[in-house]
């Protein structure tokens, strides 16, 4: 007899444990059911759909989402967080804005001139304060459609990250690369829970449950 | 019968699933691994310690059941990862290491047949044999060698239960026979219960 029959056989000794004696156990998981935020949020409730709203409100509403799982929400608050970080950027941006010297701007290959840079500093000042806001906006909206289970947003942010991952390319200063790699950063840890297999489960039943007819909407 | 098993839990990933949305849906994973799962924990630690331990892998398991892998339609390596690591964590607490270990030799025999009496006690003196070579195992050669002979998992299933590459798992099988092999060699116990079964 070798060594790992003796222990298959000594195993045998223990038995499966008796209904009562795994009772306490299955209680105690019952009771962190019940306080689960998702028990009791069911998809049972309410019998709406897309296709047929609410007369009351006059709006279409939307079906029932499934909560995100971690790693969804994960990648939101990781977008929440670039959100954040674009924030502190604008306004260092800002703040050096009148340390822009001529050299640091061309218009059609050819380097501005100190009178021509006085002229357009407030239209940089424009650009820079529109393009950060308009990054801010990507970054919220984003976080907002992944958490809802937008398949489409899931997409559209690896399309953005690719889109940062250009502009990387051709920075110089310190200041410059390392706020560029913090963002990118944010964006790859970000897209990484986006696609991870639980993420992917998440989109596919959303997608899933807002393309399910009226009937079946509602919970078992 | 194992595919029997394998078959039942092949919806584990589908109900792990509906749980996300619908948090009552996890009993029925209890209800379907539980026992097995706390048999595992009372051949490690003894049955009292299994009733607590088995509360805590499910409890751990519905907390990340977000987390879950649904590619993995059978949920059992990933609860025993879970029971494996509890385990460990409670042998890693020196001052309730020795009540374990009581209560795993307090453990009721089986009531033998009389004219086996000669037999169930060398099987104790075994038994005492196999559990201190188990005890003097590094853990993570322990925990691939008990999920094996014990629970039948195959390379995969305990590579996915305790998050490491199959070539790890089957070097740290070899080790862990070699050196159980060796401890069991020489004792008489082991001879008188070679003896013993062999004429049986």
């Amino acid at each position: 007899m070798n060594e790992m029959e003796l222990l298959r056989e000594l195993a045998q000794e223990t038995p499966l444990p008796t209904p009562a004696e795994l009772g306490p156990a299955r209680a105690r998981l019952a009771a962190a059911i019940a306080t689960d935020p998702a028990a009791g949020r069911p998809a049972a409730a309410p019998e709406v759909t897309t296709d047929q709203p609410d007369p009351s409100a006059g709006q279409p509403v939307e079906p029932p989402q499934p909560p995100a799982p971690a790693p969804v929400r994960d990648a939101a608050k990781l977008m929440y967080g670039g959100a954040g970080g674009t924030v502190v950027q604008l306004i260092i941006v800002l703040f050096y804005i009148g340390d822009i010297k001529a050299y640091h701007l061309t218009a059609g290959g050819h380097t501005l001139s100190t009178a021509q840079l006085i002229h357009l500093r407030p239209v940089v000042a424009t650009l820079a304060i529109a393009f950060g806001l308009v990054l801010i906006a990507l970054w919220l909206w984003m976080a907002r459609a992944v958490g809802q289970g937008k398949n489409w947003a899931r997409v559209l942010s690896t399309v953005l990250f690719g889109l940062a991952t250009l502009q990387l390319i051709g920075l110089h200063s310190a200041g410059q690369v390392f706020w560029a790699m913090l963002t990118w950063l944010t964006g790859l840890a970000a897209v990484w829970q986006l696609w991870r297999p639980a993420s992917g489960a998440f989109f596919k039943s959303a997608r899933a449950l807002r393309s399910r007819p009226p009937s079946q909407i509602s919970g078992p | 019968m194992r595919r029997r098993e394998k078959s039942a839990a092949a919806d584990d990933a589908a109900i792990i699933e509906s749980s996300w949305r619908e948090p009552e849906r996890f009993a029925v994973l209890f209800d379907r691994h539980a026992p097995h799962i706390h048999r595992h924990l009372a051949r490690r630690a003894g049955r009292q310690v299994a009733d607590d331990l088995v509360a805590e892998t499910f409890l751990a398991a519905f907390a990340k059941r977000d987390r879950y892998d649904l590619g993995h339609a059978d949920a059992r390596p990933w609860l025993y990862g879970i029971a494996t690591n509890l385990v460990n964590q409670h042998r890693r607490d020196a001052a309730r290491q020795y009540r374990i270990r009581q209560a795993a030799v307090a453990e009721p025999d089986v009531p033998g047949h009389a004219d086996r009496v000669a037999a169930d006690v060398t099987a104790q003196a075994m038994r005492t044999v196999l559990n201190a070579a188990l005890a003097a195992l590094p853990a993570g050669d322990r925990d691939v060698l008990l999920l094996i002979a014990w629970e039948q998992l195959t390379y995969q299933e305990v590579s996915r239960a305790l998050a490491i590459p199959v070539g790890t798992v089957r070097s740290r099988l070899n080790r862990a026979r070699t050196k159980t092999r060796q401890a069991l060699a020489g004792t008489d116990a082991a001879a008188t219960y070679e003896e013993i079964t062999t004429n049986e």
